[in-house]
């Protein structure tokens, strides 16, 4: 049996390298990785996949969807590898962002493990971004803390860690997030020295 | 409020940014919804495939949606089969077709009075296959959409075959303008309010509403599955007056809801701004850019003729036509499937204080036979 012939379109072109890699792993041929769908019917006539992977928020994936009525030398969107709409498979397909269309003649039995690397690495990444978010949000949550305990030194004569104190017993009296109180005592204090 | 409880209070409603998508956000920023005792989020989506696959697979309960795509959708067309139904349109029209400065000039020199006519692009397109040039190409939102419909139906009434003597492509909405200044296409057939971007930019000429073509045409829908309809009755029943009542408050109040609408269409959108909103919503329509203002009122529809209601006349005019194009097997069943995805049932019993046609049918006026 041939390998299938995969086409990534996604404009995230670390999550596309990722995937790439995955599938290159469990055998596939990745022909074509594109970042946006310029080009995308032609590069779907020139290499000929038998199955394309589009990240579900790509705004191309209606201009993908006309080559259903096109004519039959076009690939037809996968059924989202079911005749039924609410399978598993394509609820978490949707889920982790990942849509794909399959060229009329792939079996559908090979769809499903090549959607399965892909649903794994899309949520990966889902995963990887949500990770580096918190830890940018921490990093700038810390700064400003930092800032606004400096400031409470600075202007009432106190250390580090009555400032500290300080502030934290007001986040719990008033309930609210440290990175909160510390914004305000920030405003308040640029507020007073205008 | 009226009548029974809804089964689900908290819902998720997807729509794209056009601005026929107008009454969700009215019925979300007037607190309709509200009053019905509903709890709406509103996701703004990409593309016409991800509103019906979200709304098929549930991650949405309902949306914005072409009309031509129940039909599609029901019999597993192109995607993800399942039964989708609307009891609520709505509006009517807002669709145009806006041509390249250079085609227009082809059009205008070659029949300086009937330039806007089906005829004379017929004859431009043979003159151009005369001289060898490439074919035209014409783009429109998504295969199964009245957008595509229509502009078949406009080349066809010239003889024009739009599988063969032209290029018909697919694009974004937002992204008309960009091609269509780069020229990779000669015109595109979108909604509101991508003719008046392309034409206030300078980039374009509006030849045509879709009015020119339908009158008071079939467009956008509300659409929700068959399953999520027939388990939540109750929660149905009070979008649909939530609905109706924003629909009811554009019809006088249209302009007023211009911020609202910017701050939504203009959220990933740099080239929207109010100005470009303005033309489609007041009727106040621009056809060229060094032109004054012409009279298009009734571009956009949201309320009056009766705009809401889910006619069977809809259903029947877009499932003949999508077996003119050969989407649909020559054999289907046009009463049946219509029947299936069109539901003025449900429309006249959620709407108790409203008056109703006596007949489901009501037929489109076609202008061009």
């Amino acid at each position: 049996m041939k390998p299938a012939r995969v086409m990534l379109v996604d404009d995230t072109p670390t999550r596309s390298a990722i995937l790439e890699q995955a599938l290159l792993d469990q055998g596939l041929i990745v022909v074509c990785r594109l970042e946006s769908a310029q080009g995308l019917i032609k590069n779907v006539e020139i290499h000929q996949p038998d199955i394309i992977i589009m990240d579900l928020e790509s705004p191309d994936r209606d201009t993908l969807e006309n080559m259903t009525v096109l004519n039959q030398h076009n690939p037809k969107p996968v059924i989202m590898f079911s005749e039924e709409g609410d399978s598993q498979i394509i609820f978490q397909a949707i889920q982790a962002g990942v849509s794909a269309y399959i060229v009329d003649g792939l079996n559908p039995h090979r769809v499903k493990p090549i959607l399965d690397v892909a649903i794994a690495r899309f949520r990966e990444y889902q995963a990887l971004r949500k990770e580096l978010k918190q830890t940018r949000d921490q990093l700038a949550d810390r700064k400003i803390i930092d800032k606004a305990k400096g400031l409470l030194m600075k202007t009432k004569g106190l250390d580090e860690e009555q400032a500290y104190h300080a502030m934290r017993k007001m986040a719990m009296d008033q309930s609210k997030p440290l990175v909160d109180i510390a914004q305000n005592i920030l405003s308040v204090m640029e507020f007073l020295t205008l | 409020m009226n009548g029974a409880k809804v089964e689900k209070k908290a819902l998720k409603l997807g729509y794209m940014p056009l601005s026929d998508c107008l009454p969700l956000l009215v019925a979300q920023e007037k607190g309709f919804f509200a009053q019905e005792g509903l709890e709406v989020e509103l996701q703004q989506e990409v593309s016409w495939s991800n509103i019906r696959d979200k709304v098929i697979v549930g991650h949405l309960d309902g949306a914005h949606m072409l009309a031509p795509m129940l039909l599609a959708s029901s019999i597993g067309l192109g995607g993800l089969k399942k039964p989708l139904i609307t009891a609520f349109s709505l509006g009517l029209n807002g669709n145009a077709l806006t041509v390249s400065n250079t085609l227009h000039k082809e059009l205008f020199t070659r029949n300086a009075a009937e330039f806007d006519q089906a005829i004379t692009m017929k004859h431009v397109i043979e003159q151009r296959r005369e001289e060898g040039l490439a074919k035209l190409v014409f783009a429109t939102v998504y295969p199964y959409s009245c957008h595509n419909l229509q502009l078949r139906y406009w080349l066809a009434s010239a003889d024009i075959d739009p599988d063969k003597d032209i290029d018909l492509v697919i694009l974004p909405p937002s992204q008309m303008v960009d091609h269509l200044k780069l020229q990779h296409i000669d015109g595109f057939f979108a909604g509101a309010p991508w003719n008046s971007v392309a034409i206030l930019q300078g980039h374009g000429h509006c030849l045509l509403t879709g009015m020119d073509i339908w009158e008071n045409a079939p467009e956008k829908v509300l659409g929700v599955t068959l399953q999520w309809a027939e388990e939540n009755p109750n929660t149905h029943n009070a979008l649909i007056r939530a609905l109706y009542q924003a629909c009811h408050w554009l019809e006088f109040h249209a302009e007023e809801s211009l911020p609202l609408l910017e701050r939504h269409l203009s959220l990933n959108s740099p080239l929207i701004d109010q100005e470009c909103l303005i033309p489609a919503i007041t009727g106040e329509y621009i056809f060229d850019h060094n032109q004054a203002q012409s009279k298009a009122p009734g571009l956009l529809v949201f309320n009056r003729f009766m705009a809401n209601f889910p006619w069977l006349s809809h259903g029947q005019l877009i499932c003949s036509q999508m077996k003119r194009w050969h989407w649909l097997p020559e054999n289907t069943d046009c009463d049946a499937l219509v029947a299936s995805c069109y539901r003025p049932d449900i429309y006249r019993q959620a709407l108790a204080n409203v008056t109703m046609p006596e007949d489901d049918f009501n037929n489109v006026h076609l202008a061009i036979l």
